[in-house]
């Protein structure tokens, strides 16, 4: 049995592994290089980071994170002192949890439609704006679910005694509760944040142009013609690094904020 | 009676929000699906009914996109969950302790990634002339097209279990976790054999974790839409439609987005249908 499991572990940590190595080395590799996909061998080249670099994907890295920053900024300032409405007195009643889990798992195809046709209204075609909103439509529930997880976690003993020693409703929030569920905020910012990051599908609808974030840069490296492709795998590790570095840091925290908040499993 | 408190100057800004950006938005998705708006012929804009909503079966492309959608989610999600459970009991059986944190989080980290690196990603290792699982499958004497009209959903649906599985390893293990511990004693004191135990202790103790994660995952994987745009556009012919991205075609490409905002609320009776369970088993607190 050890053996056995021993075995299907590895095996699986080559496929998680192995996608990562190959883009790695072919961005590493010349035009020539990378017409032999069997040449492990090979003179290393940073050509392509060179290229990548000059190609002023830096602007769309920094939409990426302008927008990332706002979404979770607004996330933070909205939906925790929501999340705490919720857990600590039921503040909108059954409707409102309902609510917020519908608008967690509802398809982005629904509303990109009227998003898009509001931010047409409304001059904001093309701009950071209407990206930031459309984010805010997935990010918020899924920071107020991790958040009201948390929340319910926090002894009430300690709210009483923080009324009793004098502090108002929003001090005793402030000052006692908040720092109780500091850890749990942070991953839930990561990963909001990650979630921004990643979305291909709104970005590029609401802003394909000169607003376009990382995705959407990234999805226009997509062309078959070999001079290119190591620029593309440059610009996938662009993309992909530090959501991995953050995935490290959140995914402790994340097993709990699914499985206190989304899931009591 | 109601009385405007404390609570609801905690809650009203979240709902404040969420109702400019997510129910408003519905509802004028609503009213669009059931008029004939197209952005480029807006002075012809009328009210149709449910004809757009009628007109749907007959739409092969549409049809073709409900299909594909429905079997790339069943079956994704059932081979993530069935690879997921494997390796989180797996992974319970074999690490040690040591190096457990730094594999795990490394076997968790695609669903991370930026699901078009990912798109991309495969379709250049899949690729028939300059990826490598090709180049070595044609030096084994096999010939596979990937992405041709027999394989491309498949390969599709594999490129979203690379993605996805970790997600439901990561509910396996801490579902795995928090089971209580009296059920696996008693069964070993009765002599029961590693399978036995699996399929009348371990399973039937899990079964509400793997309810809640089926459905999140379900639910999620609607959404597919990356790993087509970026490598199959749908095709070849209709192989690969997926409902997002015909949204996204019928929408953005052809600027019908009437009928675009009928095709979505499909998928939202989809969801409420789905949706209603979950809850059920969440809301219960």
């Amino acid at each position: 049995m050890k053996r056995l499991a021993a075995v299907f572990v590895s095996v699986w940590l080559l496929v998680v592994a192995f996608p990562y190595l190959w883009v790695l080395l072919a961005s590493l590799k010349t035009p020539h290089d990378l017409i032999d996909p069997r040449s492990f061998v090979f003179a290393p080249t940073l050509d392509n980071w060179r290229e990548v670099a000059a190609s002023g994907i830096g602007n769309s890295v920094l939409s990426s994170a302008i927008v990332g920053l706002a979404t979770v900024g607004i996330g933070v300032v909205v939906a925790v002192p929501g999340a705490y409405a919720i857990s600590r007195w039921h503040a909108g009643g059954e409707a409102t949890r309902f609510g917020i889990l519908l608008s967690e798992v509802l398809p982005p195809a629904v509303l990109v439609v009227p998003l898009f046709l509001l931010a047409y209204n409304l001059g904001l075609r093309d701009t950071l704006v209407a990206v930031i909103a459309s984010h805010l439509t997935f990010v918020l529930p899924v920071m107020t679910w991790f958040m009201v997880g948390f929340f319910d976690a926090v002894p009430k003993e300690l709210e009483e005694q923080a009324l009793v020693d004098g502090y108002g409703r929003i001090g005793a929030f402030i000052r006692i509760v908040l720092p109780q569920v500091l850890p749990g905020l942070g991953a839930a910012m990561i990963f909001g944040f990650v979630l921004s990051w990643n979305d291909l599908f709104y970005a590029l609808i609401l802003a394909g142009g000169k607003a376009r974030t990382l995705p959407v840069a990234v999805a226009g490296y997509n062309t078959f013609r070999g001079v290119e492709l190591g620029q593309m795998a440059v610009a996938i590790l662009v993309s992909v690094v530090p959501v991995l570095v953050a995935s490290f840091v959140v995914q402790k925290r994340l097993i709990r904020g699914i499985s206190r908040g989304g899931l009591k499993v | 009676m109601f009385r405007f408190g404390i609570r609801h100057v905690f809650l009203a800004p979240l709902l404040v929000v969420l109702g400019g950006i997510v129910a408003y938005p519905l509802l004028y998705s609503l009213w669009l699906s059931v008029t004939n708006f197209n952005i480029l012929k807006q002075g012809q804009t009328r009210f149709v009914g449910l004809d757009q909503y009628l007109g749907l079966p007959a739409n092969e492309t549409y049809v073709a996109a409900l299909v594909n959608t429905l079997v790339f989610v069943g079956l994704a999600v059932a081979v993530e969950l069935l690879l997921g459970l494997a390796l989180a009991l797996a992974l319970q059986q074999v690490l040690p302790r040591r190096g457990r944190n730094v594999l795990r989080s490394f076997l968790l980290t695609p669903m991370f990634v930026t699901p078009i690196a990912v798109g991309l990603m495969f379709r250049f290792l899949l690729n028939q002339q300059l990826g490598l699982i090709p180049a070595l499958l044609a030096q084994a004497g096999v010939r596979i097209d990937f992405f041709g009209s027999q394989l491309a959903l498949f390969s599709i649906v594999g490129i979203d279990v690379w993605q996805w599985t970790p997600f439901m390893l990561l509910l396996m293990l801490a579902g795995l976790e928090s089971l209580p511990t009296q059920p696996f004693e008693a069964a070993r004191v009765d002599g029961a054999g590693t399978w036995f135990t699996f399929a009348n202790v371990t399973l039937p103790l899990m079964r509400p974790v793997i309810a809640v994660a089926v459905l999140i995952r379900g639910l999620d994987a609607f959404k597919v839409f990356e790993y087509v745009f970026a490598i199959t556009r749908g095709g070849p012919g209709t192989a690969t439609e997926t409902l997002q991205y015909e949204v996204y075609r019928t929408g953005f490409t052809f600027f019908r987005l009437g009928e675009a905002a009928a095709m979505a609320f499909v998928l939202v009776a989809i969801v409420l249908v789905l949706i209603v369970p979950l809850y059920r088993r969440v809301g219960e607190r």
